[in-house]
């Protein structure tokens, strides 16, 4: 039988002090560099969590990751504290060729140790689908109807009446100034997943739910934002690989109270062309006519020059135009995507001077565009910040 | 018998190339795929370094977008499908038929055979860098971004991918008969089913999986083959097909592909525990009904990785997935009370089992979040999952097959590796495992989504991906000490005798490396450690 050493013991003892006293080191270190070690420590737990829901399905997920969690730490430092104690309380002393007794098994252990795991994970199970009950069950009388229709590489969100068969809107710009998902809090929105092409997720993370979208298929969520987070506005981003713009396929999701829903909606009915028949992929509609180029000017323009756009790409990549005169650009969308042609100074990140109606084909559209003074331009599809090109103004 | 007769005619007469091209030896090919194996770790290894490199500050520095999705293509694809589950087909080649008692495996043709489809199929899955793009629509392919069309996959590389994989899995296919019917026929008199090494059980569980998986995946690529360039309407919603049928076909085999990867490796580890702690492994018959449990069961929980789909039923997978955790903690005790009691010595090869037994404990406490199906909704997707599978793979899997090679080596080529040297690349590749995959939990949690080329700098996710990169850096220098034990030990390595571990079984029973046929004679096979009885007698029953 072995019996234990004094060496062992103590050489173990000298193991943990030596850790402790690195740990106590790190910390030591730690304020002296200034840095507050209360504040670190907090950030560095709360890293192991999801942030904040604000939604309650996202509330409850939230609540199950926390019991999920508790058990997962517990269960981590006494099997990996066991693997240790194990390691350092069991080493070989040199010249040690007595053999260890030669256990094969005991049969209590073992049905201890595969019992008590078959409870946890019972446990587990059990909390698990009561929380999927509750994350799952959608709606039968949301107060709205969204359709987030995905297509690489970019998010359209389309709104329903209370009918929720007709579209009255179509937000074709998933982010930024003027763009994003307006919903209201306090209620339930059932949101209808599409695909146009290939496999997206919509996931925001402050949900901390993700849905794939995928082609061919339907699906439906229902989220309830709290009213506290009015105001508020959630990033997301796609969480499916969906080819090379993948990473650009963002979305913001704004909070507000039900009343500023309704005047956001509204505004933007009145500021919409009209919406395609119901039920039909903006697509198919008719192009609206004409165009509301802001800075439109009386003279006729002279000039005209075509864009086309086909599988999110524009069929040029450099074009030029002469200085300080208006000109036409007779843009042709062959795709069955929303696009249009933007005109940024300098590069497709600088300021915008021309902002094209979004249109989504096949169809055409003629652009009126105010003269521009010299120098180097992009033009973009502001839907697709992939598509770029360069004009030269001469 | 005719071991003597043979082996000294064998030489000689033909040059040493030729000798390894075209050998049968089951121990030559398994060299060769440790070889095989080891070079598309390194090529993959690289193209994780560029993942790693692009993701360690916003902005796309170095690769566009197109090519970041071939680098996390073509490194899990080559990790996975040339990498682990060769390297561990290579060691069991080597290993089981000397464990067994036996002079090769039952068909050496086919042996060589599944080899050498290895080496073509990496070439082709490479040739894509050179034949204008490789596939870039991820390790699994999802149809239909990886149908023919213009945003999807067009070109070659897709296609190149396919014809890859049908060669390795055939290889696999080929070689998972072999194994069964070398372990169910050729096994020495005296070793019965129950005194078989465990790597002996676990390379049947993982054949097994391999037979009845591995044909699925065939059809499945094969139909995505047929959609890309016959018109097929198999996967395509636009034509017709379902989406939702590829992954389930897929994850059919790519599930199971999972067990494939980590029971050898659990086999092996469970080799070694005994080894390095003097005392025989804790439960032997239950380890080997965890191993037939956890393969069964590995065929009822592929729609794990389809929660997000909405297209799966939810509440049977994820039970099923629960169940699997409790023969994973069985192993895990098992081993723990191998070493406990025991007399530990910490060669090189029972730090890195050590290593798997820790890291291992994490993949799998991490896998439970993602079969809570309402966790999974928050975390698939993510990197939560990408620290999960590398928890698994790399730190259950890649730490199993050094702390293999580091035992076998010495038989294999006759020469110890230096401890010293070990023990630093041991030290470098546990740091460095653990900065990179570690910070991946809570990058995953702030929802940093996988395979994304680039992030806002608004996110507040470099810090992260920083230490991340850093990681795998010190990875890729751990590398250096390794390269450098296998150089000065083939060089100069001391000798390492028949049996430098005081193994328990018959490999360690003939000289190192072994004679071609393996064995002029065996001891008496009483117990699954037929070396430990003949050293110490009966004192082990």
């Amino acid at each position: 039988m072995s019996s234990t050493p004094r060496t062992r013991s103590l050489s173990g003892a000298l193991f943990a002090v030596l850790v402790i006293a690195i740990l106590v080191a790190l910390f030591l270190v730690a304020i002296a560099a200034g840095l507050n070690p209360a504040a670190a420590v907090t950030r560095v737990v709360e890293s192991f969590f999801p942030p904040i829901a604000v939604t309650n399905q996202g509330a409850e997920i939230r609540v199950l990751y926390d019991i999920v969690f508790i058990i997962a730490a517990v269960i981590f430092f006494v099997v990996e504290g066991l693997i240790l104690w194990t390691v350092l309380r069991y080493r070989r002393q040199p010249g040690d060729n007595e053999l260890p007794p030669q256990t094969h098994g005991n049969a209590l252990a073992e049905a201890l140790w595969t019992i008590i795991p078959t409870v946890i994970v019972a446990f587990l199970f059990v909390i698990s689908w009561q929380t999927l009950n509750a994350v799952e069950a959608v709606s039968a009388q949301p107060a709205l109807k969204v359709r987030a229709l995905a297509a690489q590489f970019q998010w359209q969100f389309d709104y329903y009446d209370e009918s929720g068969e007709n579209i009255v809107y179509t937000q074709f710009v998933p982010q930024g100034e003027g763009g994003g998902m307006a919903v209201p809090v306090g209620q339930d929105i059932n949101l209808v997943l599409e695909s146009r092409d290939v496999i997206h997720a919509y996931y925001v993370p402050q949900f901390l739910f993700k849905r794939d979208v995928v082609p061919g298929r339907t699906s439906v969520f229902t989220f309830h934002i709290k009213p506290e987070d009015a105001n508020k506005t959630f990033g997301g981003q796609c969480a499916e690989l969906c080819g090379s713009g993948h990473r650009l396929m963002t979305f913001e999701v704004h909070a507000m109270t039900r009343a500023d829903f309704d005047a956001w909606l509204q505004e933007h009915i009145d500021q919409a062309p009209p919406p395609p028949p119901s039920g039909e992929p903006p697509g198919s509609g008719e192009p609206p006519p004409g165009s509301p180029a802001p800075g439109e000017t009386n003279n006729p323009a002279n000039t005209v020059i075509q864009i086309g756009a086909q599988n999110t790409a524009f069929d040029t990549a450099e074009l030029e135009v002469a200085a300080d005169q208006p000109f036409k650009i007779e843009f042709d969308n062959q795709d069955p995507l929303p696009h249009n042609v933007a005109i940024h100074e300098g590069s497709p990140t600088g300021p915008d001077v021309f902002t094209g109606e979004i249109v989504t084909g096949p169809t055409q559209v003629t652009y009126d565009v105010p003269p521009l003074p010299p120098g180097p331009y992009a033009f973009i599809c502001t839907v697709h910040p992939t598509m770029t090109g360069t004009l030269n103004v001469e | 018998m005719a071991t003597q007769a043979l082996a000294p005619a064998a030489r000689g007469y033909r040059s040493g190339l030729y000798e390894w091209v075209t050998t049968t030896d089951h121990k030559k090919i398994g060299i060769l795929y440790l070889i095989n194996s080891f070079i598309f770790f390194f090529l993959a290894g690289l193209l994780a370094l560029g993942v790693r490199v692009e993701l360690a500050q916003p902005g796309l520095q170095f690769v566009t977008d197109q090519t970041y999705n071939e680098l996390f293509t073509m490194h899990a694809t080559a990790m996975i499908f040339l990498f682990i589950i060769p390297i561990l087909a290579g060691f069991a080649n080597y290993i089981v038929p000397l464990q067994i008692g036996a002079p090769d495996m039952a068909f050496p043709r086919i042996n060589a055979l599944s080899f050498w489809m290895l080496p073509l199929g990496g070439i082709l899955l490479f040739l894509g860098f050179v034949t204008g793009g490789t596939a870039a629509a991820g390790w699994t392919s999802y149809a239909p971004l990886s149908e023919d069309a213009p945003l999807a996959s067009p070109g070659y590389g897709q296609d190149l991918w396919i014809m890859s994989l049908v060669l390795v899995g055939t290889s696999s296919i080929l070689g998972a008969i072999n194994f069964l019917v070398t372990i169910f026929k050729m096994r020495a008199p005296g070793m019965s089913l129950f005194r078989m090494p465990i790597l002996v059980w676990t390379m049947i569980v993982t054949s097994v999986l391999v037979l009845m998986a591995t044909p699925v995946f065939t059809s499945a690529v094969i139909m995505l083959f047929i959609d890309r360039n016959y018109g097929g309407h198999f996967f395509d919603p636009a034509t017709g097909g379902d989406a939702i049928l590829y992954q389930n076909v897929f994850w059919f085999y790519s599930h199971p592909a999972v067990y494939v990867m980590v029971l050898p490796a659990m086999g092996m580890i469970s080799e070694i525990l005994p080894v390095f702690s003097r005392k025989p492994l804790f439960g032997y018959k239950a380890f080997v009904f965890a191993t037939v449990a956890i393969g069964a069961l590995g065929f009822s929980v592929w729609s794990h990785h389809m929660f997000t789909t909405g297209a799966v039923w939810l509440p049977f997978f994820s039970l099923m997935t629960f169940l699997i955790a409790i023969p994973t903690g069985v192993k895990m005790f098992n081993w723990i009370f191998t070493m406990w009691r025991g007399k530990l010595t910490f060669s090189t090869p029972l730090l890195f089992a050590i290593g798997f037994l820790s890291m291992f404990l994490i993949g799998g406490i991490n896998g439970a979040f993602s079969a809570s199906v309402p966790v999974d909704f928050a975390v698939h997707d993510t990197y939560f999952v990408v620290a999960h599978i590398h928890y698994v793979l790399f730190g259950g899997s890649v730490f199993g097959v050094m702390a293999g090679f580091y035992y076998w080596f010495p038989k294999m080529s006759g020469r110890r590796l230096n401890e010293g040297l070990g023990k630093v690349q041991f030290v470098l590749m546990f740091l460095g495992f653990n900065l990179t995959f570690f910070p991946m939990h809570q990058l995953g949690l702030a929802g940093m989504p996988r395979r994304i080329a680039d992030y806002s700098s608004a996110s507040g996710w470099q810090d992260l991906n920083v230490a991340a990169t850093i990681g795998g850096f010190l990875i890729a220098f751990s590398m250096l000490p390794f390269l450098a034990n296998i150089f000065l030990s083939l060089r100069s390595g001391e000798p390492a005798g028949d049996d430098p571990w005081e193994g328990n079984t018959l490999e360690w029973a003939t000289s190192s490396p072994p004679p071609p046929y393996n064995f002029d004679r065996l001891p008496e096979i009483r117990s699954e450690r037929p070396l430990f009885d003949a050293r110490h007698g009966r004192i082990g029953h």
